[in-house]
């Protein structure tokens, strides 16, 4: 059975956090770290898989509103069964990436030397 | 590479599943014994050095689902499997634990575990220890593990270094020590033997009639179909995927309802000077309060210490600059809540669950304190504790705060150590294959791996997989098992 893609699910989800969290990561780098979570959300295991896409169609259509990435952030903040999870696994994977990658980035996420 | 590739059709007197700990042992026993054996691996054969070890690379090239594998719950526990040749032998610490005395006289007395006698199993551990060159390591321990000692050392905490199964080329080079995984040992020795290994080949289900399996069906790397005829199946693909095999099969019975693990949480420490080694474990580990509580390092590279900073980023990233004078630990429990492994129609990989207990909750609190104090005695300037609205820590009063402050919901909980999905005994209704791992209600099905450790030993469960496994496998090269 063919896929879904993971990457127009959970890209845009996945650029806003990174941006939010990492202001300083430039396009060209965050979209490379957009890229290798949403590779690893397509290899996860299928129940996995499906949850997180559901979760993440959950988001990208509340992001669709007016100040839907404010309420994005309210409903994160919520105590919800498995929701807490989905920008706990994309922040995960984004920042592995990063720091692997570019070991001297910044807490904000500026490469070396970049002022 | 002594591996080949699958074929669409293909037959053996005895095939084993998988290739890590169980199945390597496993072959090599009935090929020496002079069984016709093939050993089938879904993941690919990956040199020794080829790739990092606990890099991104490595998780994409030798683990299940590049890593990211979780058992749902409240909290969820992230786990890894092995996905390669040699399976998890080749991904792991390398840590080495035999199984404890008193552990495998309870497994006996608990689960009636015929023909068991701790001695033997402790004779198989002194042949295990020998091939795979058990031993500590030659010269200094690195930094982040001689903070384990010092810390332990100020507290008056029971401690030591973990062999590990390693040779060291260079007596000088204690941090180049190679692995000596079942790529090295084990799987050569079965294949000189005669066996014959095949990877990239996935075992969707066995055909069984009357509780007897004669044909296994497969999915290559290609994605094209397979078939393996055979006589006996050993599956030995781990904790998860070997009760989902047995599902996927029609075989139920106790299969997959009692997963147990080590839950885990962990920390980041900081100190005065650079220590971090992004590549290697530490080998020490605190035993005070074992079985029940033990502290230990984790791989620490620049982006596994950022994910150990994340649940609190917006006040721990400050931190971040300084990876290098920076470690991660942790404080593992042995849980008393229990999992499961459920596997649906239709889809391909289980579903995992796993429920902790309210002691587990308490212990890991108390664990992550205890970790912290043990981190402010060897010497830490700062401790980051892995959970959200976490404070860092700097003194020992703080430590009362953190521990206030801790839920378990709100942590990042690991575990590495899968087991007891298949437990072994003769207890009905409570163990899912005999005292040598023959499945329940099946005549020529066997489980050897992790799956089949009664309960959770407390210790890397590596040495007990291999002790149990050349055990069922010689038993039933003697004829005692086969059905």
């Amino acid at each position: 059975m063919r896929q879904v893609p993971a990457l127009p699910v959970v890209g845009s989800f996945a650029e806003r956090l990174l941006a939010d969290d990492l202001p300083d990561l430039t396009a060209e780098r965050r979209h490379e770290a957009v890229t290798f979570i949403a590779h690893r959300v397509d290899t996860l295991p299928s129940f996995t898989r499906f949850g997180v896409l559901l979760i993440g169609t959950s988001f990208r259509i509340l992001m669709a509103v007016p100040g839907g990435w404010a309420l994005s952030g309210i409903v994160m903040r919520l105590p919800l069964p498995f929701v807490g999870e989905y920008p706990r696994l994309v922040r995960s994977l984004g920042f592995a990436y990063v720091w692997e990658h570019w070991p001297s980035t910044s807490p904000t996420g500026a490469a070396a030397g970049a002022s | 590479m002594i591996a080949q590739h699958a074929t669409a059709s293909m037959d053996a007197e005895v095939l084993v599943v998988g290739s890590g700990a169980g199945g390597a042992t496993t072959a090599t026993v009935l090929a020496e014994a002079g069984f016709d054996v093939l050993v089938v691996e879904e993941g690919a054969w990956v040199e020794q050095g080829a790739v990092v070890p606990f890099s991104l690379d490595q998780m994409d090239q030798q683990y299940r689902a590049g890593g990211v594998t979780v058992a749902l719950g409240m909290p969820s526990i992230a786990y890894t499997e092995g996905r390669c040749a040699g399976g998890g032998t080749e991904v792991n610490s390398g840590l080495y634990w035999r199984p404890p005395g008193e552990l495998l006289e309870r497994w006996h007395r608990d689960f009636r575990i015929a023909d068991f006698d701790p001695d033997e199993l402790l004779a198989i551990a002194d042949e295990v220890e020998t091939v795979i060159n058990v031993r500590t390591v030659p010269g200094n321990h690195s930094e982040p593990s001689d903070v384990l000692r010092r810390g332990a050392a100020a507290l008056g905490w029971r401690h030591g270094e973990i062999p590990r199964w390693m040779t060291y080329p260079h007596a000088d080079q204690p941090d180049k020590g190679e692995r000596q995984s079942m790529t090295r040992t084990y799987l050569p020795r079965a294949v000189a033997a005669g066996a014959r290994l095949v990877v990239g080949c996935r075992v969707d289900r066995l055909e069984m009639s009357r509780g007897t399996a004669s044909a296994a069906h497969t999915t290559l790397a290609d994605g094209t179909s397979g078939t393996i005829r055979f006589r006996h199946v050993f599956v030995c693909g781990g904790a998860i995927q070997s009760p989902a095999l047995l599902q996927r099969s029609g075989v139920h019975g106790h299969i997959g309802r009692t997963l147990a693990v080590h839950p885990t949480v962990k920390l980041a420490a900081r100190f005065a000077d650079a220590l971090n080694v992004p590549d290697d474990v530490p080998v020490h580990q605190v035993k005070e309060f074992a079985p029940h509580l033990s502290f230990g390092g984790s791989a620490s590279n620049p982006g596994l210490v950022a994910l150990s900073l994340l649940d609190q980023w917006s006040t721990f990233r400050r931190a971040i600059t300084d990876w290098q004078r920076m470690s991660v630990y942790y404080a593992a429990i042995t849980s008393e809540g229990t999992g499961r492994v459920r596997s649906f129609p239709g889809m391909a990989d289980p579903v995992v669950t796993y429920r902790l207990t309210h002691r587990d909750r308490e212990l890991l609190r108390s664990g992550l304190a205890r970790l912290t104090l043990l981190m402010l005695e060897a010497g830490a300037e700062e401790v980051f504790p892995s959970f959200q609205g976490a404070p860092a820590v700097k003194t020992r009063r703080d430590v009362a705060t953190m521990q206030r402050a801790f839920g378990v919901n709100r942590a990042t909980v690991m575990t590495v150590h899968l087991c007891s999905t298949v437990p072994m005994g003769e207890v009905e209704g409570r163990c899912g294959a005999d005292s040598f791992g023959k499945v329940v209600g099946c005549h020529n099905v066997y489980v050897n791996d992790a799956s089949l450790l009664p309960t959770a030993p407390g210790v890397n469960p590596q040495a007990s997989v291999m002790a149990f496994a050349i055990r069922n496998a010689r038993r039933f090269a003697a004829g005692g098992s086969r059905g």
